[in-house]
């Protein structure tokens, strides 16, 4: 299975709907345009595509769906 | 976790369970549909439905993927693998869906190459690293999927790549919405809307139900408070008689969605003319195909597919649990010859589905419940 990081390991939800998107922080460019780097509050990174909110900046908080940013989060309170 | 915590914190809930209850008219029972299937999944998950008053049942919509796949699409995709040349890559809960004579699962293990991805980007990297084989992504999901799709067929595009292609299944929320909203037995009284569609939509995208079909919806998060401050939304705009579309998700959605998002989906895709839902039958362009200018990456064009229909197992009562007219217990195979091991119709497969979700979580105490 050729899953990132944050696909469910514990198959117990969806990955095509919405609530397996997860909040992801951007923390270094990506190695293609369009990607970052971006990782999970335990550091697990992956590469994201995210280029329907480009540019972001390192440090920002993502919402991440199928490998995709697909909206900008607040920071935590 | 603290973010995450406060949407989860137990008292809260309680307190918004009790203003619900503030709402409810005494002898009045009302129905609100969650369109999407990650909030069944949270409702069922966090017993949310258990918190609610007698008077307020949460009926689970057609907003599942994997559960309106129609059988038919499941046989040419697996079509599509038992090429020789071809990788297919798919998302994990495709995997177990039946079709009318094996799922992708049982293709794999009879020798198809099929490989579970996460991503759209996975499976154009699995055509990089393999310029010999054929790679087909089978590409499902509503409007939440759909942009990441087409940005990976951007990028294939860019590339040049040629050993790669797109079985298209995308879908999209408003026509089976509208197809539910028209039919005459419908007994629902508002909505709580889904929030990630909504990102990339937005709110206003659902303008429709309000104005159109006079019922409320609220756009929702997929905590557990999310989903019950949603609930007391729908249930005070229907206390005080009001029909509008309210956004509870404000910290995620906007009111016109993710215009990059919608652009790349105009761009890649467009409208096929009818598609086929399960349990909803054929909804007039209801779902999404490659557009022109990517026909060479659309695996439909690529390779002859059987394209039958094929009508879903009699004992099968997925239709009647999408539209909301049974509760998944009521269906005459649930948690005996259907199961998640070994389903026989698609709301039994994926864990937002909602009988999956009900076997999961809440099958033998629901059982005994009067229907």
């Amino acid at each position: 299975m050729s899953a990132g990081p944050h696909a469910d390991p514990s198959g117990d939800v969806c990955i095509t709907c919405g609530d397996r998107a997860l909040p992801l922080r951007v923390v270094a460019p990506g190695a293609e345009p369009g990607l970052a780097r971006c990782a999970d509050p335990e550091g697990r990174e992956e590469e994201v595509e995210v280029a329907l909110l480009a540019p972001v900046a390192v440090g920002e908080r993502l919402l991440v769906h199928a490998g995709t940013a697909i909206a900008r989060l607040g920071e935590e309170r | 976790m603290r973010y995450v915590e406060e949407f989860r914190d137990p008292e809260l809930g309680r307190a918004l369970a009790a203003r619900i209850l503030s709402l409810v008219e005494p002898g009045r029972r009302r129905k609100l549909m969650e369109v999407c299937g990650g909030h069944t999944h949270v409702i069922y998950r966090y017993a949310i439905d258990e918190l609610l008053p007698d008077e307020v049942e949460m009926v689970h919509g057609p907003g599942c993927p994997v559960c309106v796949i129609p059988m038919g699409r499941v046989d040419d995709g697996i079509a599509i693998a038992a090429r020789e040349e071809v990788v297919l890559a798919c998302f994990g809960d495709m995997m177990r869906v039946p079709g009318s004579e094996r799922s992708l699962q049982e293709a794999k293990a009879a020798g198809a190459d099929v490989r579970v991805v996460y991503s759209p980007l996975d499976a154009l990297r699995i055509a990089r690293a393999e310029p010999e084989r054929e790679v087909v992504f089978f590409a499902i999901g509503f409007e939440t999927t759909a942009p990441s799709t087409a940005l990976t067929l951007k990028r294939a595009r860019a590339e040049g790549l040629t050993n790669f292609s797109c079985f298209c299944n995308h879908v999209l929320i408003e026509p089976p919405l509208r197809a539910l909203l028209s039919s005459p037995d419908l007994e629902i009284d508002g909505f709580v809307g889904p929030g990630h569609v909504a990102t990339i939509v937005g709110a206003r995208a659902f303008d429709f139900v309000a104005a159109e079909y006079r019922r409320p919806l609220v756009v929702s998060g997929f905590e557990p408070l999310d989903v019950l401050q949603s609930v007391e939304m729908a249930m005070l705009q229907l206390a005080e008689g009001r029909c509008e579309v309210e956004n509870q998700y404000g910290r995620v959605v906007a009111p016109d969605g993710n215009p990059a998002a919608l652009a790349a989906m105009a761009e890649v895709f467009e409208p096929r003319e009818t598609f086929e839902w399960r349990g909803l039958g054929e909804i007039e362009r209801s779902a999404l195909r490659l557009s022109g200018a990517y026909a060479d990456l659309d695996a439909e064009r690529r390779f002859e597919l059987p394209g039958a229909r094929v009508a879903d197992p009699v004992e099968c009562q997925c239709g009647e649990v999408l539209k909301g007219a049974i509760k998944p217990w009521e269906c005459r195979v649930f948690g005996t010859a259907c199961t998640p091991e070994r389903a026989i119709g698609t709301c039994m497969v994926s864990p937002e589905g909602a009988c999956a979700a009900y076997y999961n979580y809440g099958r033998l105490s629901r059982q005994e419940q009067p229907a």
